[in-house]
């Protein structure tokens, strides 16, 4: 399949699922069966612990990755002693999930592992470095898409985006979901000075004034920007919001009279919780958005499958994807 | 315990942030360590960071090398703990104990090649072996093939049957749980050969500790200029004499800090001299020291000879009061009562009072000071008071900081430059008198002018009576 050249090209990468069983894990098995004959070094790891948890809960199969001699993978020590072949551990974090420390191991034997990782934006970014000191020359993050979590798969510089049946049995809704996220992942990035003011904000609403210094309107968080509009537009019209853009913010900036010259920076595209018609309709008002970390999407799989059974005609979801967005779409049960 | 005393003993919070410990548990040793009231053991430390100070003098390489492997060390009590317990041990904690024991021995080798032993750390060579049986010194672990014929062989099969591809999943997992019930039994095993050596685990783990401190002691003695005290076995004499947190903030500040020295009998000690002029520093210093000198740090003078005690006691009127209830007056002689009990029972101790009795009125105050230390003098308690107040009784040794004698020329003194004038040396004082420079000092720091005059007047009308 040819995205694996585009990988040749990156340090990391990502692989994505747009909700569950949409083919994120087959797609992680494939791209890593096709890695299996290149000589790079290649480490695995995942955001959070959350995602794959909950299916304890459900009791539905646990995905597990399967990996092959040679390749290293980073867990949570909870996994790390369920795993499934022979490996040799070469590291242990001193910081604690709440599955445990995490373990960097080195498979001696091929096999099934379950993934888990760090927690938080920081310390993935981190571990790829301290990765990369070991040697690790590509390192894929199993990624989720989730509110809860406050890692996100963007910190990456690559990503693979899983989408399917599972999402929607509807094909036109599935493609207009689907290139929702494809346009926020599109999002351009700020320029370098903006990003190292914005690097280590965590919280908060701030403007960037005409001198394009950043500067503090004092409101916490977008859901309280009822209470606070008037604090809002005090330094001018380009904010950063360091934590989650919702619809009522999007909503409230859209009835501005100066919506034109409005422009948000989020950190990254999974910052953006608004539905797709406010979002459209905040940029078609001549809003615009832009990302603090910008990630290089190279591919979206689809899966036509759903979990309950129900088959979309690959073609044409594929063909109907492909007319939307500008990068290759592959069907991942034809890979 | 090292612990509660930082807490309450100014400017040693200040020395604790200020050490380089490297590994979490030189910390923790230094934390946990006990004050010294044994002349050898006092010795034989402060000898053992006088040997790094030294070594740091021409070979400053090899400190730092050590210092960069403790920095990778971790705290592995716990699995310590569970070796010693004759737990089985999974492959995290094995390979936990194989980084800190290849570290441990590239220390060892580090004091070897370097000619220098610091301190005998514990040879974990044989620990290491069974660790790594491929003898390839990598930090890592896993339950090598090495270690069974019979793993070795399980393993072999289940790598063919997956490579095969022919096997049904099945077959595989039957294979694999196999090779995991040899694995686990191997484990058993090669944990209870490590067993034999988890108190030699412990041991190098205590001693690394205590390398990480002494170095970290050593270098701070180096960079602060603290010199190493010795062991008096009559008066305590500090020569240059100096508070190395106040230091550092007048340094900040370009300005100089003044030490003093200053000799303490085995008698008590009464410090007079002007508002400012440092005397609250001395005893908060003189107890700073003490506890240095005991937990084995070397102290901040340019020669100090100490004479040991059982207890630290001191009084500076910053205790909190209100929450029970107490006025400031009552809880400071609550406080003192408790030091004069204290000291009867367990003469040797070093008092330290800082302006005993001054929130009540001169005539009383006087009286009090004088009846403490009375008690201090016949006790033979080595103690410090420092006081305000005249008419002390001429038996008790004085000692009265200068204060202000230095020329002053036509430079004008204000308090932000009051600190280059006082001469805050401290001179032995035969007279009761203590100098009056209240309303000069107040002055100096700009008070409401009315306040002075209004003062001056009654002192005047006083006088002419």
């Amino acid at each position: 399949m040819p995205f694996l050249n585009d990988i040749e090209n990156y340090k990391s990468l990502s692989i994505v699922g747009l909700a569950k069983n949409t083919g994120k894990t087959e797609c992680l098995n494939y791209v890593l069966s096709r890695l299996r004959d290149s000589r790079k070094q290649i480490a695995l790891t995942s955001i959070g612990i959350d995602g794959e948890n909950r299916d304890q809960v459900t009791q539905t199969n646990k995905p597990e990755i399967e990996l092959s001699e040679g390749m290293i993978f980073v867990t949570s020590e909870l996994h790390y002693k369920q795993r499934k072949l022979i490996s040799e551990v070469i590291d242990v974090s001193r910081q604690s999930t709440s599955l445990g420390r995490l373990v960097s191991a080195k498979a001696l034997s091929k096999g099934k592992v379950l993934l888990s990782g760090p927690v938080s934006n920081h310390s993935i970014k981190e571990l790829i470095a301290d990765l990369k000191n070991k040697g690790v020359e590509l390192c894929i993050v199993d990624g989720a898409l989730s509110r809860k979590s406050i890692g996100s798969p963007a910190v990456t510089e690559a990503m693979i985006l899983a989408t399917g049946a599972a999402l929607s049995a509807n094909i036109t809704q599935l493609v207009y979901k689907t290139k929702y996220v494809y346009d926020l992942i599109q999002l351009p990035e700020i320029e370098l000075n903006l990003k190292t003011q914005f690097a280590e904000v965590d919280n908060g609403i701030w403007a960037i004034d005409s001198e394009g210094n950043a500067r503090d309107t004092g409101i916490s968080s977008v859901l309280l920007i009822k209470k606070e509009k008037d604090k809002l537009f005090q330094h001018g019209n380009c904010f950063f919001v360091s934590g989650a853009v919702t619809d009522q913010f999007l909503d409230f900036l859209k009835n501005q009279k100066q919506i034109s010259e409005i422009k948000l920076i989020v950190r990254d595209f999974t910052r953006v919780f608004a539905k797709p018609e406010t979002y459209y309709a905040f940029v078609k008002r001549g809003g615009s958005v832009q990302v603090l970390n910008k990630t290089n999407l190279i591919a979206i799989t689809i899966n036509p499958v759903s979990p309950d059974g129900y088959r979309l005609n690959s073609d044409d979801l594929k063909s109907a994807l492909q007319d939307k967005v500008n990068v290759p779409v592959y069907d991942i049960k034809k890979m | 315990m090292f612990r509660e005393i930082v807490s309450h003993t100014s400017g040693l919070q200040f020395l604790v942030e200020n050490l380089g410990v490297r590994s979490p548990m030189g910390r923790r040793y230094l934390l946990d360590s006990k004050m010294m009231c044994c002349e050898k053991e006092i010795t034989a430390e402060l000898n053992l960071v006088d040997r790094v100070v030294k070594a740091l003098e021409l070979n400053s390489d090899l400190i730092s090398q050590i210092q960069n492997k403790l920095a990778q060390l971790r705290d592995i009590r716990g699995s310590v703990n569970n070796l010693l317990g004759n737990l089985v041990l999974d492959d995290v904690e094995l390979f936990e104990i194989k980084v800190f024991a290849l570290v441990a021995q590239e220390i060892v080798e580090l004091q070897k090649e370097g000619k220098q032993s610091f301190l005998e750390i514990q040879d974990l060579s044989q620990l290491i072996r069974l660790l790594d049986p491929q003898n390839t010194k990598i930090p890592s672990f896993y339950i090598y093939d090495n270690y069974s014929i019979d793993l070795a062989e399980a393993r072999k099969e289940l790598k063919l049957a997956k490579s095969k591809n022919e096997d049904s999943e099945l077959d595989i997992e039957v294979l694999f749980n196999k090779a995991q019930v040899i694995e686990a039994k191997v484990r058993e095993d090669l944990c209870s050969k490590i067993s034999l050596h988890g108190a030699g685990l412990a041991n190098a783990l205590q001693q690394l500790a205590h390398l990480d401190l002494l170095i970290a002691k050593a270098v701070q003695a180096k960079s602060l200029h603290l010199s190493k005290g010795e062991v008096s076995k009559e008066n305590t004499i500090y020569r240059g004499l100096f508070n190395p947190m106040i230091k550092n903030e007048l340094a900040n500040q370009n300005k100089e800090y003044q030490a003093i020295d200053i000799e303490l009998e085995k008698s008590v000690c009464l410090i007079t001299g002007a508002n400012m002029a440092g005397k609250t520093v001395v005893l908060k210093t003189l107890a700073l020291c003490q506890y240095l000198f005991q937990f084995g740090f070397f102290v901040p003078a340019t020669s100090a000879q100490i004479s040991i005690v059982d207890q630290v006691m001191i009084s500076v009127g910053d205790e909190q009061s209100e929450l029970n209830g107490l006025s400031s007056f009552a809880s400071e002689m609550l406080n003192v009562s408790r030091m004069v009990k204290d000291s009867k029972s367990h003469n040797n101790v070093l008092v330290l009072i800082d302006e005993l009795a001054r929130t009540t009125n001169p005539v009383e105050g006087l009286a009090i000071v004088n009846a403490v230390a009375a008690i201090f003098y016949h006790g033979k308690i080595k103690s410090v008071i420092t006081t305000h107040y005249s008419g002390l009784k001429s038996k008790f040794r004085k000692l009265r900081v200068k204060g202000l004698d230095k020329d002053l020329g036509a430079n004008v003194i204000t308090h932000k430059n009051i600190n280059s004038y006082m001469d805050y040396s401290l001179v032995e004082d035969l007279e009761g008198e203590v100098p009056h420079e209240a309303l000069r000092i107040a002055s100096l720091l700009g008070i409401d002018k009315e306040i002075i005059e209004r003062a001056q007047n009654q002192l005047a009308c006083k006088n002419k009576l």
